[in-house]
């Protein structure tokens, strides 16, 4: 680990500023004692790989070390498309070969199981501790059971929710096709806040796509405690030219908020127990919060998110520790892949800056989400964000969703961006 | 700790510093236009490059300007570069155009 502490730092770098001054013309002593620094990131999904990745492109001499415990990475978005039928888990793989050869990024596989934000040290499963300067963490989520009576996290074996993509994601593809025709697919969806706001939504339609093709007289009902979800309009107008009444929605003040799951008869029950609804295939997505270890460090809120300065993402809890992607309050940024890796950069400069004494940037940042109907019609959502008075905000004027009643090649010719998106947004990440 | 934050504009900082004695440093800092041109680099890099979607580092400064005032302004159709043009002053366009002439 190394000697490092703010206050001789900020010495070192008033001494450069004066050298600086006096003619001597090199990088400076501040530059210097920042690169020796050395950044943990915890999580090395979109928000936590983008950090190491763009942390070594501004500030190549850093130390980096990333730890996440699996060698493959299968990303969340994307995996409608394995459900749908017309893509495989190797679509959605992504490993950190490049992020070690080509970054010099240290990947550590293993998992942390606790921080000594005192000590700025993290220790691994595996047995070893590891200190830092900096520690980023970008810990995803985690499920709230608790909060749906009748089910538990022992029974998503049988009942995926299959929003961490991998081997859920196989068994909900595997469901949907030993289901028989005429069999009934239930989604329960899960309330706000939650990772990827269109995503359900995208999944009922790819598996109708399934459905359609194979399994033509089954059904599909989604479950919401909302009254109201992400492009609904684009949604409905897409299911009704595409899939007829295949997909039902119900709204939660219409019968559609779940008040128990009957695991063993693959039941869900609602509205106030006059509706039991019977599933061939149960696709539970619970309540979300952020990832366990930003609990046990004792980052969250109550409402089971960590709270951060959105102009750095840094902790309000602790002033080493930065947190981003999914389990952090970001404003009005979704939780979503491409808002992780925008905060990633958002992260690393501010480290880099941070670290070099100099004041944080308030950049612009975007955000783009595609959402594919059927294979070849795909609706977007963008927003472009700026910190303002405190948080991250949508630009007025900027963004919006797809346009209503487009045409079927401009449907098509966002179906084409949506593979463009994933290509592009991965090897930014990764690549 | 809690600090208050000074908005830099990174692009006014390195003109403000420039011809001094810390231009080296100046060179080395991560500027407003750069960390919003990497925000483009999500979509705009090669490997998107073959569906249709440009790799900004290949394009002349010029052109991104003026492209992407043509989206922003109703001047060009678009799927959604519109919705996104819309977010960007000309002056924040001009830094990020000018971040990817770098190479």
């Amino acid at each position: 680990m190394h000697d490092f502490n703010r206050r001789n730092f900020l010495k070192v770098a008033g001494v450069s500023g004066a050298a600086a001054l006096t003619g001597i013309g090199c990088a400076t002593n501040g530059m210097r004692e920042a690169e020796r620094a050395h950044v943990v990131v915890v999580g090395g999904g979109s928000g936590g790989a983008t950090a190491a990745k763009y942390i070594k492109q501004f500030s190549p001499n850093m130390r980096v070390t990333l730890i996440e415990p699996n060698a493959t990475y299968y990303t969340c978005y994307g995996s409608n498309w394995v459900i749908g039928g017309f893509a495989g888990m190797d679509d959605i793989a992504q490993g950190y070969d490049t992020l070690r050869d080509e970054y010099g990024i240290e990947i550590v596989q293993d998992r942390v199981t606790a921080v000594d934000a005192t000590a700025r040290s993290v220790r691994l499963a595996g047995g070893d501790s590891m200190g830092y300067d900096k520690l980023v963490m970008s810990p995803g989520i985690d499920f709230r059971y608790d909060d749906m009576p009748g089910i538990s996290e022992a029974d998503a074996d049988r009942i995926p929710h299959a929003w961490k993509a991998g081997s859920q994601t196989e068994l909900l593809r595997s469901q949907l096709h030993s289901m028989p025709n005429g069999g009934v697919f239930v989604m329960v969806a899960p309330p706000n806040p939650f990772r990827c706001p269109p995503g359900p939504y995208e999944r009922v339609s790819l598996v109708a796509h399934y459905l359609k093709q194979e399994k033509p007289r089954s059904k599909i009902i989604i479950l919401d405690p909302k009254d109201g979800f992400s492009k609904q309009g684009l949604f409905e107008e897409g299911w009704a030219e595409h899939y007829g009444d295949m997909i039902e929605w119900r709204a939660g003040s219409s019968g559609g908020r779940a008040e128990e799951i009957d695991v063993s008869n693959m039941t869900v029950l609602a509205d106030s127990g006059f509706e039991r609804v019977r599933a061939d295939v149960l696709n539970f997505i619970p309540a979300q919060r952020a990832g366990q270890i930003a609990h046990d460090v004792g980052l969250t809120n109550d409402a089971g998110w960590v709270p951060v300065d959105q102009l750095t993402f840094k902790s309000e809890m602790d002033d080493n520790i930065y947190v981003l992607g999914d389990a952090s309050v970001a404003g009005a940024m979704p939780k979503s892949g491409h808002s992780a890796n925008n905060q990633g950069k958002i992260v690393a400069a501010a480290i880099v800056r941070e670290l070099a004494g100099q004041e944080p940037i308030n950049p612009s940042s975007a955000n783009t989400c595609y959402s594919l109907v059927t294979p070849d019609y795909a609706v977007s959502v963008a927003a472009v964000y700026q910190y303002q008075d405190g948080a991250q905000a949508g630009v007025s004027g900027a963004g919006g969703v797809s346009p209503s009643g487009a045409s079927a090649s401009f449907r098509r010719r966002e179906a084409g961006y949506t593979r463009a998106w994933y290509n592009g947004i991965t090897s930014d990440i990764w690549g | 700790m809690k600090k208050s934050h000074l908005y830099l504009v990174g692009l006014a900082a390195s003109l403000a510093m420039a011809g001094t004695a810390t231009q080296a440093l100046a060179d080395d800092e991560i500027t407003r236009g750069q960390l919003m041109a990497a925000s483009c680099k999500a979509c705009h890099n090669a490997a998107a490059a073959d569906d249709g979607v440009p790799e900004l580092n290949r394009i002349p400064a010029e052109v991104i300007e003026s492209q992407m005032k043509a989206f922003r302004d109703g001047d060009r159709d678009a799927t959604i570069m519109d919705r996104h043009a819309k977010g960007y002053t000309d002056e924040e366009i001009e830094s990020m155009a000018g971040y990817f002439s770098r190479f």
